[in-house]
């Protein structure tokens, strides 16, 4: 073969290849434009859910939607009109027949309007397999004009999807604290990979009675985040007990980092529980004070011998007296001690030794003598620890006597004290959770920053225990490596959430993110001619992340990843509100029963003359 | 004593009251009741307020009064301890059923004006007025026909689901 004749042959191959390209697309155009009324809403679908990053689904439930009212109604007109089902199947088309002998602007609209109740479900079906189609070609590589098509286009995609979802979340409406079924509404969905695509995403409020697990730097919106879980939990419960189908739900808030945003988030999260139904919100230690010595005496001994740091090595010596002194002191008869001063005044050589000689205890008073001389340096220690822990463990008060506690632990400014009054805290919501006495509640215990503290009582010991004694713990850390103190025991921590994983903006996402697991993608490469694409390629599958590290670092402010199950969502999170319907007056007339306390008189408003309540230093 | 601390301060019976807004309604009663004012001002209220003022001045004292005003409207609280139980029975229909479920009906439609007013309102007008023009335009261009129908049911359907997200939340 020539040279000449090759050229004629390929000019000539690739001159049957454009037309057939050519007709396919006149075909096309042609068939558009004879079915114009599906075309037009097909194309404005498609550009919609372009313009908006709607996923697949978004159109094809509009279509259904849109199906079931219109298209139903208008059937049923036509069949008692006709009353041939031949003659209703045809109806469209005769209308649109007849369409064409009025081209005028009217005329086309009329036509429009009466196969819309066929055109608009079609047109909406066509646009989105159209869509599902492009969202194909260029996540696969072989749609697109450049090389780079499939970056922008996901790129460009995550900003439309983020867009929608904040203007969903800024509907009032839109996210409430609870939906139906008892779901959480988190905020609006931005992109989910592997869960079902819902406009607002929701978890039931079940998963909270679980182990969740929540990363996020500092100001990346965990607070909201944490709050919203907080209130639709508490909102779920309280219905379900008033519904006889539950527990009365009890909240513990372990806010470990403290300082005066801790109070601001303390008020915030109360006037949230309020709008949620609850009654008492209880702030700890500026309002509200618990009795650490309502524990059971074994309990009690054995958290104050935790509380003391005892060390290791040739201390343990030391730690075993410390420990038989603190036993003999709280489980002398009589009963444990009522609060700190009557706890001080047990570490007395002759208070233990009156106590237990009453001729019954021979081991115990023996045990007593033989620890004398250590008890004036033990009892000093006890009174620095109880006298740097505050009055707010001395009672009174009890867990039970609020809806909601928020603990304020200083774990930034005193570290060694908030680990102590974490250590107390546990030990009693695990006693209101066990004890027999009580009422059984619904607990959730959420320790916001807990790693602050977590020196001494490690992370993994709190969802152990939680899980032991059937209470949700929810914590959160600022990065991976605040999760615990070893990797082993931060993968143990993250790998049981079964609540799931909430990933906000932070650095090091990469072994969290590995817990929504990979997916098969398709990858095409296309072979160069000079600097542009040639016809020919390759496609071969490769593993993606569900959960793409890359997108979480790059996170903004209340965005989140929710990993459970070996899939993602993201998630706008809407800033949690209560309903101003839930904050109005009350309406009915009621009769208070008698106070039940007495006002305390020092800090009541005793004034002397006018001037205290009308000058500027007026009291109080 | 006036019954309840929140009246004898002259405030709404809410927990979320600030301490600036308990503090300005004790001042304000204090001012004009006070026993040194000329006349001897008004004992028993000045009183009655002095004992609401030190029961709300703190915010969990407003929450401890707001508490027993709530117990004694209602039988919520104390809850009854419940076993915790599975999911509930699939509830037959009953004429029981359906009555609560029409008083549920008839409590949200009550309370549909303060969600209305809490919400967007001016876009739910727009979205309704929207509708409402799309209608009109329909029936005006294709009267009688089958199709105007279904799309009016079609745009009610609309307006139906989009609005709700411009209403405020249910209390």
């Amino acid at each position: 073969m020539s040279v000449l004749s090759w050229v004629k042959v390929t000019v000539c191959l690739w001159l049957l290849r454009m037309m057939v390209k050519v007709a396919k697309w006149l075909v096309l155009g042609a068939v558009a434009v004879a079915a114009w009324p599906v075309t037009l809403v097909a194309v404005a679908g498609f550009a919609a859910a372009c313009l908006r990053g709607w996923p697949v689904t978004r159109l094809r439930r509009d279509a259904v939607a849109c199906l079931l009212p219109v298209t139903a109604v208008w059937l049923l007109l036509e069949a008692l009109r006709q009353r041939s089902w031949q003659a209703v199947a045809l109806a469209p088309v005769r209308d649109w027949a007849q369409g064409w002998h009025h081209l005028t602007g009217s005329g086309e609209a009329r036509t429009f309007l009466l196969v819309a109740p066929v055109a608009i479900p079609a047109g909406l079906g066509l646009a989105a397999l159209a869509w599902a189609w492009r969202t194909y070609a260029l996540t696969t590589g072989i749609g697109g004009w450049t090389a780079s098509a499939p970056i922008t286009f996901d790129a460009r995609q995550w900003k439309r999807q983020v867009r929608t979802a904040k203007g969903r979340i800024a509907a009032p409406g839109s996210v409430p604290l609870l939906a139906r079924g008892g779901r959480i509404p988190a905020g609006g969905t931005i992109r989910a990979i592997g869960h079902r695509w819902h406009p607002v995403f929701s978890i039931p409020h079940t998963e909270c009675a679980r182990h969740m697990v929540v990363v996020g730097a500092t100001g990346s919106g965990k607070t909201n985040l944490m709050m919203r879980l907080w209130a639709g939990w508490f909102t779920a419960a309280l219905d379900a007990a008033r519904a006889g189908r539950g527990r009365r739900p009890l909240l513990v808030v372990l806010d470990c980092k403290g300082g005066p945003d801790a109070r601001v988030k303390a008020d915030r999260t109360r006037r949230l529980l309020y709008g949620a139904g609850a009654r008492r919100v209880a702030i700890w230690p500026d309002e509200a004070r618990l009795s650490l010595w309502d524990l059971p005496p074994g309990d009690l001994a054995v958290l104050l011998y935790q509380m003391i740091d005892s060390g290791t090595g040739a201390a343990a010596y030391y730690a075993d007296i410390l420990q038989a002194v603190l036993t003999l002191a709280v489980t002398a008869p009589g009963g444990p001690p009522l609060n700190a001063a009557a706890f001080l005044d047990r570490l007395d050589a002759r208070w233990l030794a009156h106590a237990w000689g009453d001729g019954r205890h021979p081991e115990q008073l023996a045990r007593a003598r033989s620890a004398a001389r250590h008890l004036p340096d033990i009892q000093l220690r006890f009174a620095t620890l109880l006298g740097r822990l505050g009055p707010a463990l001395d009672g009174p008060g009890n867990l039970a006597d609020a809806d909601a506690w928020y603990f304020i632990l200083e774990g930034t400014r005193e570290p060694s004290v908030a680990e102590a009054q974490a250590m107390a805290l546990t030990a009693l919501a695990a006693h209101a959770v066990t004890s027999l006495a009580s009422e059984p509640r619904a607990m959730l215990l959420a320790a916001d920053d807990y790693s602050a503290v977590a020196r001494r009582v490690p992370i993994s010991n709190l969802y152990e225990r939680g899980r032991s004694l059937g209470i949700g713990v929810q914590v959160s850390a600022q990065s991976w490596e605040g999760l615990g103190a070893s990797e082993d025991e931060r993968y143990r921590i993250a790998a049981t959430a079964d609540g799931g994983v909430w990933i906000m903006s932070t650095p090091h996402p990469e072994p969290l993110a590995a817990l929504a697991g990979t997916r098969r993608v398709l990858e095409t490469a296309h072979r160069l001619v000079g600097a542009a694409w040639g016809d020919e390629g390759t496609t071969r599958e490769r593993r993606a992340w569900n959960a793409d590290p890359e997108l979480i670092r790059r996170l903004d402010v209340g965005q989140a990843c929710y990993i459970h199950r070996g899939a993602a969502t993201f998630v706008q999170v809407a800033r949690p509100r209560p309903s101003p319907l839930s904050l109005l007056p009350a309406q009915a007339p009621v009769v208070l029963p008698a106070p039940r306390r007495e006002a305390e008189p020092a800090a009541g408003p005793v004034l002397a003359s006018l001037d205290d309540v009308l000058g500027p230093g007026a009291a109080p | 004593m006036t019954a309840s601390p929140f009246d004898a301060l002259g405030l709404p019976a809410r927990p979320d009251l600030s301490d600036e807004q308990v503090r300005a309604a004790w001042r304000a009663i204090a001012a004009a009741t006070h026993p040194d004012r000329p006349g001897g001002g008004d004992v028993a209220r000045y009183t009655d307020a002095t004992a609401a003022y030190a029961i709300l001045r703190t915010p969990w004292g407003r929450s401890e009064a707001f508490a027993d005003l709530a117990a004694a409207v209602d039988d919520t609280s104390p809850l009854p301890a419940v076993p915790a139980a599975g999911p509930p029975p699939a509830a037959p229909v009953r004429p029981g059923n359906m009555l609560a479920a029409g008083r549920r009906l008839l409590g949200a439609s009550r309370q549909l004006p303060a969600r209305i007013q809490h919400g967007r309102p001016l876009r739910l007008a727009i979205r309704a007025l929207a509708a409402c023009l799309l209608s009109l335009f329909v029936l005006h261009l294709i009267p009688g026909q089958p199709a105007a129908p279904a799309l009016v049911t079609g745009l009610i359907v609309w307006f139906l689901r989009t609005g709700r997200s411009d209403l405020a939340p249910p209390g």
